[in-house]
């Protein structure tokens, strides 16, 4: 645990050493295949076949459908990859990973050393108690305790306003022999130095009772020691998410679905207003286009997804953290498996939306109504993870493609669900997931050569539709 | 010989609007067509309707006497009027894409774009962005994304349009060549000089329907005989005026473009022109493709 950090700055510098020479290995072949003089190519230093060749074979002879869908898909890929906003925001995502998962055990591992003042006016017998009720609270609540000796109350008043003092133990003419601190606690507060001073006063509370009892010192170890009766029950206690996981999850799941949606909607936008997408589909089917697009996206994003899970598995391994024990490795799976088929289910919708408008500002009103869904899911899952009690009408949520993205994995955290439950929401995700796809390609072959102005659904589906063309 | 393409009873109403109205003409290979028509007229519908990227209420395309399969139109080359291009992907990546799209092996693709970039003028551009290149060597790239798998049909919307001379001259070059090499070839253009140099067919369309057709040579042979006649010092031609049976087709820096009815006698013209002064220009001209265009449209 002290040495996570060093494991974390080491991974961390590895991805960005891995970018930096990669990107300098590509601006060297660029470099290179520039000639050397004006009209001569040089042979030797001929720009290399892009680094998606092997998306990139030749597939033409097998399957002209999968030949085009290789090479969209492979553009879209090698694109996004090449792009600085996506190589700068996954480390700024790992790096907020690391940043999650090691700052908490820092704090936990690392509290702070209690001083505690006493004031030497005070008998003998009180000072050999406070110390040794100084080091019991500090063993309960896991941190080391010091003793200070003040010459007077002043001077510890005067120690705790200035901080160098937790705590001081005076004593007061009017309340006899009391605690002083800064602030006054909250008395719910759970951090280590209320915890500690909350302790520390029950005990020099008890020792002072038992004093005055006239126990002798081994009576009072005696009574100071009771241990509460085992409580057994008749019913099991109510389930608890596993914790951490899924709401790390479920924001992952959202994050990375805004995102990837956006790429999506964006992509398919640029490609109207550019107005490559006529050159495009003079030699593409629109539905491969399409087709092409959402799976390149898919991968670049699934692979994202995949490294930053990984790296945040690797991180909490190294720093011995909490997160991934107990049902964490399946929840991951869950999450996982619902960042693809939410991205599936998703994809198509917002590739079909981005080729109704033509520049960014018609985007905004598009985008809009598609991300309701996916807000809705993401707030209901947080609630619910929060209150720890799913509801009917929550469970109903996690058959439902839209929000199950989010649902489905929150009742897995919660052990709550039964593989055949699933499977079927699995299973209905797909089967919407194909209906979406078909819906989608009929609205972007409608819409994505309808230049001018954002075109409306009615332009779409409404009053006298043309013909297909012949031989289409 | 591939081809020809084939158009036939083409129709499309956008609403109330008819833009392409029963329109039947064929794109013969081995010959550069132009597609001539005033803005709005049609042409770029029917371009589009040969790609399949605008539905047809009626009529077909056919190439070589068959209905067009999508297979044949990726042996097709397309350059919109608007151009299309990713603006931030470089040059080379972009077009060895489009290249293998139209079903070039990545070998193939790799030789077309260095064969087209040296063609177009434009070596050593394979790794700039498009957007960084000025909108003459943008053309030339769109050309070249038209060009690379050798097409069977050529498709240019505008190719001409805001380049300078040189830059014409290089496509019109381009052009006559796959043309020469047995392709079809159709462009539409406004800069009806050029047309008239490159073609060899023309087509001229109006409101969507077909108003003429045929080689530049038969269009300009009819019609009434036209007379360039150059008087020294009377740079308006004011003797031109008043003469009877003699229409001005224009008049410029002292040239006048006269139009002689059925039974003017060319001598009476002569004549009136050696009266008002030293004549430097006399000649018997045939019809401008500008005349036949404007002729046929009105």
């Amino acid at each position: 645990m002290k040495n996570s950090l060093p494991f974390v700055l080491l991974a961390i510098s590895a991805t960005v050493a891995a970018i930096r020479i990669r990107s300098r290995l590509r601006a060297r072949a660029a470099k290179n295949a520039k000639p050397a003089k004006d009209g001569q190519l040089a042979e030797a230093a001929k720009p290399k076949r892009p680094a998606r060749a092997w998306l990139d074979s030749d597939l033409i002879t097998v399957s002209p459908r999968a030949h085009e869908l290789g090479l969209v898909a492979g553009r879209e890929l090698s694109e996004r990859l090449r792009g600085r906003l996506f190589r700068i925001g996954t480390l700024l995502i790992l790096v907020a990973v690391a940043a999650a998962i090691v700052i908490p055990t820092l704090h936990k591992n690392h509290p702070t050393p209690q001083n505690v003042g006493v004031v030497s006016t005070l008998t003998p017998a009180v000072q050999s108690a406070v110390r040794s009720a100084a080091s019991a609270a500090a063993a309960g609540t896991g941190t080391t305790a010091t003793l200070i000796t003040e010459p007077d109350a002043a001077a510890a008043r005067d120690a705790v306003h200035a901080g160098r003092l937790t705590v001081a133990v005076i004593d007061d003419p009017n309340q006899g022999v009391n605690l002083l601190v800064d602030e006054s606690p909250d008395p719910k507060a759970t951090s280590v130095t209320a915890q500690f001073v909350r302790s520390l006063s029950v005990v020099l509370g008890e020792d002072a009772s038992f004093q005055s009892a006239g126990l002798t010192t081994q009576q009072a170890s005696q009574v100071a020691d009771t241990r509460p009766l085992s409580i057994s029950s008749l019913r099991p206690a109510a389930k608890r998410p596993s914790g951490a996981f899924s709401v790390i999850g479920i924001i992952l799941i959202f994050m990375m679905l805004t995102q990837y949606n956006t790429w999506t909607l964006m992509g398919v936008m640029e490609e109207k207003s550019s107005r490559v997408a006529e050159v495009l589909l003079s030699a593409v089917r629109p539905a491969r286009l399409l087709a092409g697009k959402v799976l390149g996206i898919g991968v670049a994003a699934f692979a994202q997804a995949a490294l930053i899970v990984t790296f945040a598995l690797v991180v909490a391994q190294s720093v011995g953290s909490t997160l991934m024990r107990g049902s964490g490795p399946l929840a991951v799976a869950a999450s996982l498996t619902w960042l693809l088929l939410g991205y599936a289910f998703y994809s198509w919708v917002y590739a079909a939306a981005g080729s109704l408008a033509e520049r960014r500002d018609q985007v905004q009103s598009v985008a809009l109504p598609l991300s309701m869904p996916i807000l809705f899911g993401y707030a209901i899952s947080l609630s619910t993870i929060t209150s720890g009690a799913p509801s009917t009408f929550y469970r109903v949520l996690a058959y439902l493609p839209p929000t199950a993205p989010f649902a489905m994995p929150t009742l897995v955290g919660f052990g709550d669900v039964a593989w055949w439950q699933f499977a079927a929401s699995v299973v209905v995700s797909l089967v919407a997931t194909v209906g979406v796809a078909r819906f989608a390609a009929v609205v972007y072959r409608r819409s994505i050569l309808r230049t001018g102005r954002r075109v409306g659904l009615r332009d779409l589906f409404g009053g006298a539709r043309p013909q297909p063309s012949a031989g289409n | 010989m591939p081809g020809p393409l084939r158009l036939r009873h083409l129709t499309r109403r956008f609403g109330a609007l008819t833009a392409l109205d029963d329109l039947t003409f064929d794109v013969p290979a081995g010959q550069v067509t132009g597609f001539l028509g005033h803005n709005g007229a049609g042409k770029t519908t029917t371009m589009r309707a040969v790609f399949g990227l605008t539905d047809l209420d009626s009529g077909e395309v056919r190439w070589d006497d068959a209905p067009l399969s999508q297979e044949q139109r990726r042996r097709f080359g397309y350059m919109p009027e608007e151009r299309g291009l990713y603006p931030a992907m470089p040059v080379g990546d972009q077009l060895r894409y489009l290249g293998r799209l139209h079903g070039l092996s990545a070998r193939a693709a790799e030789r077309a774009v260095d064969t087209w970039l040296e063609r177009l003028g434009l070596p050593g551009r394979a790794a700039s962005k498009v957007e960084e290149l000025s909108h003459g060597n943008q053309q030339r790239v769109q050309l070249a994304a038209a060009l690379l798998h050798d097409p069977d049909l050529l498709v240019l919307d505008e190719p001409l349009s805001g380049l300078d001379p040189t830059g014409m001259d290089a496509i019109g070059e381009v052009l006559v060549d796959q043309a020469r090499a047995g392709k079809c070839v159709l462009f539409s253009s406004h800069q009806l000089d050029q047309v008239e140099d490159l073609c060899e067919t023309v087509v001229i369309i109006a409101h969507g329907h077909l108003v003429a057709t045929g080689t530049v040579d038969e269009l300009a042979a009819g019609g009434p005989r036209r007379l360039v006649v150059r008087v020294a010092g009377d740079r308006d031609a004011t003797w031109a005026k008043e003469l009877p049976g003699v229409s001005i087709s224009e008049s410029e820096r002292g040239a006048v473009r006269l139009i002689l009815d059925e039974a003017t006698d060319s001598d009476t013209v002569l004549r009136a022109a050696m009266t008002a002064g030293r004549v430097t220009e006399f000649v018997f001209e045939r019809r401008r493709l500008s005349e036949v265009f404007r002729e046929a449209i009105a």
